[in-house]
């Protein structure tokens, strides 16, 4: 071997590009197969995560996926920006009953996820974070699933509003309710007036700072969509990055910068570019990896428990977007069709519950595994119920079967 | 069985203009009819909304008319409920002959029968079909009267086809036309023209010969430019795209009335046949080059610029317009011949100051809104309450 010392050492060193085109082309193929037996595609991917996972810790590659983690971010960040970019503030004045059923499926499901988990002896603080953390809906599950509907229409854009709302809400409720945790376990209250405080105003302060950098350099550029796109995606990468060696919020922070983007009453510099099939490269890598690092044995071990929360998340959703469906004047079916589309549970839910782990180890063992079991199961029946759902509401695009060439008389089917 | 003509008073008239219906991010055409249709109908208003082939499309009808005026602030009453409701829904709604961007394989068939029968029998054509026209109906009092009328405005159509012109984009790019519209129109096999028949029960017997082939089985199966719709007691005039503003929509209609009334009042002579040998061609003049088109005149046997054409004929029109009362609208029309400024225009000049198709569709949603201003809202109480 040392003759030949331009021949690689053996085995081959795994490097990202290898784990970024394997995990991508696996995850592809698992999600075509999935859509074959007519699922969402992203079922397949979180399954090829699944499998991979036992592989992965045999070849003990377990670190390098952990590290992967960057592809992750660059995923939340651009999915947490389009999001941002689909909230219309003024929607929310001209429909009041939309702002109502934002605010009201958020309560419901804090209480209801609240008082199910109180009733299992967690102490009201422990239920108070995971009652939080599950108001969030997964936004990527969300977007994926409606892009790969061709999904169009009210239920789709009023989910994508309360979708960003609860992401939004969810995580200024966590960040809040971790400031009482520091203060209960230490005693400081300085740093738990200040953290939150820090959190909210920096990461917004960060948002709006990308955005005006963003509608600068945009002034000086040609209004191409392809230049804009380069531009966007570029700033969103900055921004995760930016927000992380802050230590500041990458849900807020993005969130904002997505929200700041938007045009109202500006100068319309920043082109509404379609994020879409660039991110599918980076959404893929995510779910593969969500799936590969959620841990199934959790669902052994906090099933039970864990069917309750969902259950009870389940509930709180339905009812919020039932009370002010008829006001608002959705009908039952588009109401049951938006109430699906706000079941997944996935990326958002486990980035704030590792922050809450890492801020708060004493959270429990015992919560985070009844928590982490809810997403396994999630994971694979969230994007199914969107899929049920923006089909159900009639807004997915139905198959597109070619007709038949038969020939048929003009007579009486004219415009 | 003849088609039985419903006769209707002289010179009444109304319109319907074909909406296109956006969602607020890009200004793309969205799936938002079905919705915006459904509050729609809860609200009390002159005429009625309906929906048409794809479900980014609404057509609103107006109430029959006597006067410019009561169609005008009609129309600016029901154009405000559209507003507001789209608004509800987070939807915008725009005049345009045709979306400048959209792709046409985007677009979803409403359903409902008579549509979904449309496109399984004209495949693709049914989905480019998502195109946005004004029709004008005017009240004739037989069905000999629509025969001569649908054949002597002919000569006019290039005036509404320059006037109109508001679709100078297509798929993405600049087309060069005034109009691009009409294309979407012409690809059916039934497009074009009347033939040149003289008399109802002449036109009766070409009827009953192309129902008896099979071909068709009602008028609307006739996607002519202008065509009598006995249903109605009218002729229809069909050339002319969406106007950017329902007050450019409202002259046209006073321009189409005041035609007729001097086409009935004077009547013209002579053969219809040479009108149609020079339609064809003096139709795609005035949808390539508007105000500039050079018309073939076959009486003169010469060429017109169609600007000078029509300002002649407003001059023309003067006396019975303001019969009418439709000087105002006359005036107006007169101002944007001389000023050679139509919507094409219009929106070719926020292309080059934005620089993005969808910035200019915004543009073109906001002037729909916006131009001319909300009616009072007392007005508008005294209107809804005398409709009832």
């Amino acid at each position: 071997m040392a003759a030949l010392p331009f021949l690689p050492d053996l085995p081959l060193t795994l490097s990202y590009p290898l784990l970024f085109g394997v995990l991508l082309v696996a995850g592809m193929l698992g999600g075509e197969a999935a859509r074959r037996l007519r699922l969402p595609r992203i079922v397949g991917y979180v399954l090829v995560g699944f499998a991979i996972a036992p592989v992965a810790s045999a070849m003990n590659i377990g670190p390098l996926l952990d590290e992967a983690r960057i592809f992750v971010d660059i995923a939340l960040g651009l999915v947490l920006f389009d999001l941002g970019r689909r909230l219309d503030l003024g929607w929310l004045k001209r429909d009041w009953t939309l702002a109502a059923s934002s605010v009201g499926e958020c309560v419901l499901v804090f209480a209801a996820v609240f008082a199910a988990l109180s009733a299992l002896d967690f102490t009201p603080l422990q239920a108070g974070l995971a009652a939080a953390i599950a108001m969030a809906t997964s936004p990527a599950v969300v977007l994926l699933v409606a892009q790969d509907t061709r999904a169009e229409g009210q239920v789709t854009e009023r989910a994508f509003t309360l979708v960003a709302l609860n992401s939004l809400l969810a995580s200024v409720v966590v960040t809040m309710l971790l400031a009482t945790v520091h203060y209960e376990v230490r005693l400081d209250l300085t740093n738990a007036v200040l953290h939150p405080l820090y959190l909210f105003a920096g990461s917004l302060a960060l948002g709006g700072a990308m955005a005006s950098v963003a509608r600068t350099l945009a002034r000086m550029l040609e209004r191409s969509p392809d230049l804009h796109f380069t531009l966007v995606a570029g700033l969103v990468v900055a921004a995760v990055g930016l927000a992380q060696a802050g230590k500041l919020s990458v849900i807020l922070a993005l969130l904002a910068f997505g929200m700041f983007s938007r045009n109202e009453g500006r100068g319309h510099e920043l082109m509404a570019v379609d994020l879409g099939r660039a991110s599918r490269l980076f959404y893929v890598v995510l779910f593969v990896i969500t799936g590969a690092s959620l841990p199934l044995s959790a669902f052994e071990t906090a099933g039970w428990a864990a069917a309750i929360l969902v259950a009870a998340r389940a509930a709180g959703k339905l009812a919020g977007v039932f009370v002010f469906a008829s006001l608002g004047g959705l009908r039952l079916r588009q109401a049951l069709g938006l109430g699906a589309t706000l079941l997944p549970m996935s990326s958002i839910a486990l980035l704030l519950q590792h922050d809450v782990a890492r801020l708060y180890p004493e959270f429990g063992q015992q919560l985070a595994a009844v928590l982490l079991a809810a997403l396994v199961a999630m994971e694979l029946a969230g994007p199914i119920a969107v899929q049920w759902g923006l089909r159900f509401a009639g807004e997915a695009e139905p198959d597109r079967r070619p007709a038949p060439p038969v020939a048929q008389g003009v007579a009486g089917q004219a415009r | 069985m003849p088609l039985e003509f419903a006769k209707s008073d002289a010179l009444t008239f109304g319109v319907e203009l074909e909406l296109m219906v956006l969602n607020t991010r890009d200004h793309d055409l969205t799936r938002g009819a079905p919705d915006l249709l459904r509050r729609l109908a809860k609200a009390q208003l002159p005429g009625e909304v309906k929906p048409e082939i794809t479900e980014s499309m609404i057509e609103v009808n107006s109430a029959v008319h006597r006067r410019f005026p009561e169609l005008a602030a009609d129309l600016v009453q029901v154009r405000d409920a559209i507003v507001r409701e789209a608004g509800r829904l987070n939807l915008a709604v725009a005049g345009g002959g045709a979306h400048p961007f959209h792709r046409w394989s985007d677009r979803r068939i409403f359903p409902a029968e008579r549509f979904l029968k449309v496109s399984a029998l004209y495949g693709y054509l049914a989905k480019q079909f998502t195109v946005f026209g004004q029709h004008i109906h005017v009240g004739v009092e037989s069905g000999d009267d629509a025969v001569y009328l649908t054949h002597r405005m002919a000569r006019y159509i290039p005036h509404f086809i320059a006037l109109s012109a508001s679709s100078p984009f297509s798929q993405g790019e600049d087309t060069s036309f005034e109009t691009s519209r009409l294309h979407a129109v012409s690809a059916f096999p039934l497009a074009g023209h009347m033939p040149p028949v003289g008399s109802w029960d002449e036109f009766n017997r070409y009827f009953d010969e192309m129902a008896g082939y099979g071909i068709v089985a009602s008028m609307k199966d006739f996607y002519w430019d202008i065509r009598p719709k006995p249903e109605y007691g009218t002729i229809e005039i069909r050339i002319g795209d969406t106007p950017l503003t329902v007050s450019a929509a409202a002259e046209l209609a006073a321009y189409a009335q005041c035609l007729a009334a001097e086409l009935l009042r004077s009547r013209r002579e002579g053969a219809v046949e040479p009108l149609y040998r020079v339609y064809g061609y003096n139709r795609f003049q005035a949808c390539r080059f508007g105000f500039e088109a050079m018309l073939a005149d076959p009486g003169a046997h010469t060429h017109i610029r169609l600007r000078e054409d029509l300002l002649a004929t407003l001059y023309r029109v003067q006396r019975v317009a303001s019969e009418l009362g439709c000087a105002e609208a006359i005036a107006a029309i007169g101002a944007r011949a001389e000023a050679a400024a139509n919507d094409s225009g219009w929106l070719r000049e926020q292309f080059a100051r934005t620089g993005s198709l969808s910035d200019v569709v915004r543009l073109q949603a906001e002037r729909w809104r916006d131009d001319p201003a909300k009616a009072a809202p007392q007005e508008g109480e005294v209107r809804l309450r005398a409709a009832k």
